[in-house]
């Protein structure tokens, strides 16, 4: 097994079980789909909590399509081979993370300006919106990689790493929200912005050595 | 200076024995200070001259905001000492003090709560301190939850140690979120470089039950590792011999 080896065979994994992409994506319309229909689908609603929508629906989206990440390297043994292919594990967990990121944010980002067009997105923050996107979803992809190897031995366990990984994403939906209503009120949010790339770099950093231990600890 | 202290805090048989000793006097000089800090501060203490006697539930809401906090950062260290000196101690004490951390959380937030509704005349606002409490008390929950639905051993005590750390980047949010951010909630009561802002006859009750606080969780914790590390070594002879001894 080699590093370019390793990444092809993640894309074609995943291209092979496209359906759980697409239920992530799924997912994703009918979380956003809930709030004019459960709320109010009144533009002057919708257009000031477009942005805070989306993020909720894209935050629980990109947790369904992250909690499941290990569970098949680890039920099919794939983990084990990991381990002993004498490649440094923290780095081949960071390629998985950044491949899964690749192939499930691409498709969010396509789908955003139809989204922004049925909630009423004011246009001039639709951009920042996407930067958000852009800058804050590699940290939810870090964290919830922990969560899923914490928990990859269990059979149910997405409750779980729902509970032990949402109260993490908190800071992340906090400074995006912030960042799109900055722009909204016509306020500089580049700091928001780089705020948020900078919880995306730290978790980069700690997120593979902590998966790490963990895929290791499970393993045995 | 000599580690060997340290590192006989990680065997099991030295450390129960130790423990023996520790646990009832810290309960109980926890429990005296305790009650001499409640009765003081909710009986003799002078009432607030702006919040009236509403102010007094502060005897209980900071020692156990503090708890909730220390108790946090004491997880966050073994948790850490656990992933980088494999000691065997580090996980029964996160074992140990999960719960009670959880509880001081849950204390914290009732007890702010029913303060906050004669000062801010509101039960709850989402404002950054209880917001970063409430998610604090999440962290606990989240720790609780996964040791009780992992089965494997190793596993729990190595999830636990990772989830431990990861939780710590919430404490200083939590500490400066009254200094910073714009917030309903009053500054810090207590400073280590500052004069309390209170008349002495005021915050001498409320260290007290902090103190006394601090030694009530430190000795129910040593308690509860105990009864931990018998569950964990109950093949060894140590403990059979102990058990034989002294009974349960």
């Amino acid at each position: 097994m080699t590093y370019s080896s390793f990444i092809r065979s993640e894309f074609l994994v995943l291209w092979r079980r496209k359906q759980d992409i697409f239920n992530a994506l799924l997912f994703f319309i009918i979380v956003v789909a809930l709030f004019p229909i459960g709320i109010n689908s009144s533009a002057e609603f919708l257009a000031p909590a477009a942005a805070g929508i989306v993020w909720c629906a894209v935050m629980l989206a990109i947790l369904m399509a992250v909690e499941g990440m290990f569970k098949e390297d680890y039920w099919d043994g794939s983990l084990e081979q990991w381990i002993v292919s004498g490649l440094s594990l923290p780095l081949l967990i960071l390629l998985k993370v950044i491949v899964q990121w690749l192939v499930v944010v691409a498709p969010l980002l396509v789908m955003m300006p139809l989204f922004s067009e049925m909630l009423y997105l004011p246009s001039l923050s639709f951009w920042v919106l996407i930067m958000t996107l852009l800058l804050g979803s590699p940290s939810l992809f870090f964290i919830g990689a922990v969560g899923a190897a914490l928990t990859m031995s269990i059979k149910q366990g997405a409750v779980l790493v729902m509970l032990l990984i949402l109260p993490f994403y908190l800071p992340v939906i906090i400074f995006s929200t912030l960042a799109v209503k900055a722009a909204e009120a016509g306020l500089p949010y580049s700091g928001l912005l780089a705020m948020l790339l900078a919880m995306s770099l730290l978790s980069l950093v700690i997120s593979p050595l902590m998966t790490a231990i963990a895929v290791k600890a499970s393993v045995n | 200076m000599s580690w060997a202290w340290f590192h006989k805090l990680g065997s099991p048989k030295w450390f129960f024995s130790w423990s023996k000793s520790w646990a009832l006097p810290l309960f109980c000089v926890g429990c005296v200070c305790l009650f001499v800090g409640l009765v003081w501060g909710l009986a003799f203490a002078p009432a607030d001259y702006q919040q009236g006697n509403s102010f007094r539930i502060i005897y209980i809401h900071v020692p156990v905001a503090m708890l909730a906090q220390s108790c946090y950062l004491a997880l966050g260290v073994a948790g850490f000492v656990f992933l980088v000196w494999q000691m065997k101690m580090a996980p029964v004490f996160i074992k140990s003090m999960a719960p009670v951390g959880a509880v001081m959380a849950l204390i914290a937030l009732v007890s702010g709560a029913i303060w906050g509704k004669p000062t801010w005349g509101t039960w709850w606002v989402w404002d950054a301190r209880l917001t970063s409490v409430l998610v604090l008390f999440l962290l606990y929950m989240g720790i609780i939850a996964l040791q009780n639905s992992l089965d494997d051993l190793v596993l729990v005590n190595k999830a636990a140690a990772v989830i431990s750390v990861l939780g710590l980047i919430n404490l200083p949010i939590i500490k400066y979120s009254v200094v910073l951010l714009e917030t309903l909630h009053q500054g810090p009561t207590f400073t280590l470089t500052k004069k309390p802002e209170m008349p002495p006859e005021m915050w001498l009750p409320l260290l007290f039950s902090v103190i006394g606080l601090y030694c009530f969780v430190a000795g129910l914790v040593l308690w509860r590792m105990q009864t931990e590390i018998l569950k964990r070594e109950h093949r060894s002879n140590w403990v059979k011999q102990e058990v034989m001894e002294h009974g349960l």
